[in-house]
């Protein structure tokens, strides 16, 4: 963990709706280190997504800026990999091709056989043996958030920006999801951007936690989780740590969820 | 219970069957009998037809019907893969389509029969006219079914696509186009009846052979069996498209059926 990767700096978006400004995001100044899992967490329509958005380059700030590896936003991203919480595989392919969708673009042309070869590793990794031939309409919610993820990862992206991606998931899906993505990037090698409103996910999976208030979305706390790794995540719901952690943020976001729902 | 509905459902079909055929032969005899004992001037009748269909056969029918099928078959091969190209590309272009956009719907909304005497001026009397004609019917009916298919891709299926590092011609090859292709051959499913509209009407306005050109010359000698027997070896010659585009929307389904 060396330096800072990512770096918010009075950054802000303002949605116009018809006539009116909705802010989604006040100025929020954050940095976040080279190979940390920070997750983001708050009621829905607090900014996070939007966070992401401009991060991969799909939204412009309306002020501020968002900088990555030392170089200001303002094209797409591709540095990073983007799971977001809807599906984005491609109904006509198979699990295979869409898999291997990424490495089959001109930007990192890759070999026939390498790239199978990569797509059988990537196919085994999370657990899909049986279903390359499948179409995304075949398989099961679980199974489709694999392929999504293995898609993400057969190009190797130095940054994941996660959006909710185990959210439609039941609970013990969600539990068997977390134990793969612990192991793919609990080591470091990769950073991470987890949006959730999960706050028992975030503080499972991450090494900060980053807890928004309700609309328009302001930083309200901040906290290292200091949990050991590797992590077992179908346990650690009963380390004292994590307890304490949960209560304390949980009295920081249960205000921020009843404001949420009243407005 | 399953073999009594099923039993239900061919008892069913079985009268359905009996009650059109019946009705069919109604039809025909009762327009034979009109035509034999009252008067077959303007009705001819269906005797008569059949066998004037029969003769025609024999006559270079065959030769008629390869025509106006030439210039379907040309017009769409022209029409459709223009139309659906430039649907999908115009779909990606929202600024240049609110350009165009008015000179589009001014171009489709003039109604095709007014063209043909144009398109005989600029094209002479062979079939190239009509299969202009054809072409530029199928290329509208394309070009906005392509164009509409484009609209309805997810944002975010693109913006994730364009994420992973793909060129624009990436993009339209890889995702607008897979994921247009029910649309595009749902257009085609409509364009394809079309086609053989306007070659016919292509034919009617000037031609030297085609099923249009035999309706127009047995009118113009006020020769109503050979008008019938045109309008039946049409009917024939739509039903059949209409077949074909049964069969293509059966291929739709089990595109889609896959792919869902």
């Amino acid at each position: 963990m060396t330096g800072t990767l990512i770096e918010l700096e009075g950054l802000s978006k303002t949605f116009q709706r018809d006539s009116n400004a909705i802010m989604a995001l006040s100025p929020t100044d954050l940095s976040i280190k080279r190979g940390e899992f920070v997750a983001l967490v708050g009621p829905s329509g607090c900014g996070k997504s939007t966070i992401l958005n401009m991060l991969a380059g799909l939204l412009r700030p309306s002020e501020g800026r968002v900088s990555y590896g030392g170089e200001v936003v303002n094209d797409l991203n591709l540095r990073v990999g983007y799971m977001t919480q809807k599906d984005t595989l491609l109904p006509w392919r198979t699990v295979t091709d869409n898999i291997g969708s990424p490495l089959e673009l001109a930007c990192r042309k890759t070999p026939k056989a390498e790239r199978l070869e990569k797509i059988r590793k990537m196919i085994e990794f999370v657990g899909l043996k049986g279903f390359e031939k499948h179409y995304p309409g075949e398989l099961s919610g679980g199974m489709r958030r694999r392929v999504a993820l293995a898609r993400m990862l057969i190009y190797d992206p130095e940054t994941l920006l996660m959006d909710e991606p185990f959210g439609a998931l039941d609970a013990q899906l969600k539990l068997v999801m977390h134990d793969e993505i612990q192991r793919i990037v609990g080591g470091g090698q990769k950073t991470v951007l987890f949006v959730t409103h999960d706050l028992g996910e975030a503080i499972a999976l991450a090494d900060r936690v980053v807890v928004f208030s309700s609309r328009p979305g302001r930083i309200k706390a901040i906290r290292s989780v200091n949990l050991p790794r590797p992590r077992d995540v179908f346990r650690i719901r009963f380390a004292p740590r994590f307890t304490e952690l949960h209560e304390e943020l949980w009295d920081q976001l249960k205000d921020e969820v009843k404001k949420g729902v009243d407005t | 219970m399953f073999d009594a509905q099923s039993q239900k459902g061919a008892n069913e079909r079985r009268v359905v069957l009996f009650w059109r055929s019946t009705l069919l032969l109604v039809i025909l005899g009762g327009w034979e009998l009109y035509g034999r004992f009252i008067d077959a001037t303007w009705f001819s009748r269906p005797s008569l037809i059949f066998s004037r269909i029969w003769t025609m056969a024999g006559h270079g029918l065959a030769g008629h019907i390869l025509t106006t099928l030439t210039e379907m078959a040309g017009g769409l091969m022209i029409g459709v893969p223009l139309g659906a190209l430039l649907g999908l590309t115009l779909g990606r272009l929202p600024v240049t389509a609110g350009v165009v956009r008015p000179i589009i719907f001014g171009l489709y909304s003039v109604p095709l029969v007014t063209l043909a005497p144009l398109f005989i001026f600029w094209f002479g009397l062979d079939l190239t006219p009509k299969i202009v004609l054809v072409a530029i019917v199928t290329f509208f009916l394309l070009f906005f079914t392509t164009f509409a298919g484009v609209q309805t891709i997810d944002r975010e299926l693109i913006d994730n696509y364009r994420l992973l590092g793909a060129t624009r011609a990436e993009l339209l090859r890889k995702l607008i186009a897979p994921a247009c292709l029910a649309w595009i051959l749902s257009g085609l499913k409509i364009a394809l009846p079309y086609s053989l509209i306007a070659a016919v009407v292509g034919e009617m306005l000037l031609a030297r052979s085609g099923l249009g050109f035999l309706l127009m010359f047995a009118s113009q000698q006020i020769d109503m069996t050979g008008m019938f027997a045109a309008l039946v070896v049409l009917m024939v010659a739509g039903v059949m498209v209409g077949e074909s585009v049964n069969l293509l929307e059966r291929h739709i389904m089990r595109w889609r059926l896959l792919s869902v």
